[in-house]
């Protein structure tokens, strides 16, 4: 019943969001040249599109898959406070909490903080792999659905679609601003922006990430002193 | 194995290890320790450099995107997001903005 509940939450408005991404990213995979496997198995087994979309802009660039990676995992380096967030939150101890381990993803994560804490322990842990795999399957779908029609498209409508991931994670990031350390981590991103364009491009993302969130960081650090 | 595959195992093995670490470590490392909330700052800051690049300056296909397009379907997406809410509408909203805007200056 929890399960089906679960479910039915995420076929909404967050099937709808990852749908939208998820397609734009099968389209941007195909339109780099590379295969429908490599696509799924970003999607299905990274499942985290800031990590994928950073992989994928990076692998162009000349300096070989090591900072690629590095600037991916930084993308997602949000998983692990996510978890150490999420877990307490799951109920279940030990090793039943790692069954969620694949699924920890923006979209069904905050969906969960907002849910769980209001939920009976013994059901959170069902809520959360139902809407969670309904999520992931979508995402795998919309994924495939993506690269197939990519080559239908033409021009400035196939680059509109691709043009769905920053909007999304546009939004998710001014969603966070409301925290005044996320908006530190924003602004600093921002004004760390710039380094883009003048770092090798393999290291040009990770570059602007760790000078931007390091001193939102400091920045956090500051203002806490005072 | 290419350099895509060799780049996305080790993306998803990295992945994966950041999610199990902080399954594991819940509860013995507070979510306010200064690593944490480093690794935070890091990823938000990554990501906007992201959006921000992809909207100011963006490579590939991407660029057939006129900038005032791209620019006004981001902030479109943000006004929508602050006015309603949500998540699925600001980024459609976004998107109808970009498209329509696209079309007027590819026509």
């Amino acid at each position: 019943m929890i399960f089906r509940s679960a479910v039915c939450e995420a076929l909404g408005a967050p099937a709808l969001a990852m749908a939208t991404t998820f397609l734009a990213f099968g389209a941007a995979v195909q339109a780099a040249g590379i295969g429908l496997g490599w696509a799924l198995a970003a999607a299905q087994l990274v499942y985290g599109m800031p990590g994928q979309m950073v992989l994928l802009a990076a692998l162009g660039a000349p300096g070989g898959p090591l900072p690629a990676v590095l600037g991916a995992v930084a993308a997602n380096a949000r998983f692990l406070p996510m978890a150490v967030a999420l877990a307490p939150w799951l109920g279940g101890r030990g090793a039943a909490r790692f069954l969620a381990l694949p699924f920890i993803a923006v979209t069904p994560w905050a969906m969960a903080m907002r849910r769980l804490p209001q939920m009976p322990v013994p059901e959170r842990l069902t809520w959360f792999l139902g809407f969670a795999l309904t999520s992931w399957t979508v995402a795998g779908l919309s994924t495939w659905l993506g690269f197939v029609i990519a080559p239908m498209l033409q021009g400035w409508v196939l680059a509109a679609l691709l043009f769905v991931n920053p909007l999304y994670f546009g939004v998710i990031l001014a969603g966070e601003t409301r925290f005044a350390p996320a908006r530190r981590a924003v602004l600093c991103g921002m004004a760390a922006t710039p380094l883009v364009l003048l770092l090798p491009a393999s290291w040009a993302l990770l570059g602007a990430g760790l000078v931007g969130g390091t001193a939102a960081f400091l920045w956090s650090l500051r203002v806490e002193q005072r | 194995m290419s350099n895509a595959e060799l780049a996305l195992l080790l993306l998803i093995l990295g992945c994966a290890a950041m999610r199990g670490a902080g399954l594991l470590v819940a509860g013995r490392l507070r979510t306010d320790h200064p690593f944490v909330r480093w690794a935070a700052a890091v990823s938000l800051a990554t990501l906007t450099a992201f959006v921000l690049a992809a909207v100011v300056a963006p490579g590939g296909i991407l660029a057939e995107i006129p900038l005032a397009a791209r620019g006004a379907g981001l902030t479109a997406s943000v006004s929508i997001l602050f006015w309603r809410g949500g998540l699925a509408l600001p980024v459609l909203g976004g998107l109808a903005v970009t498209l329509a805007l696209a079309a007027l200056f590819n026509a």
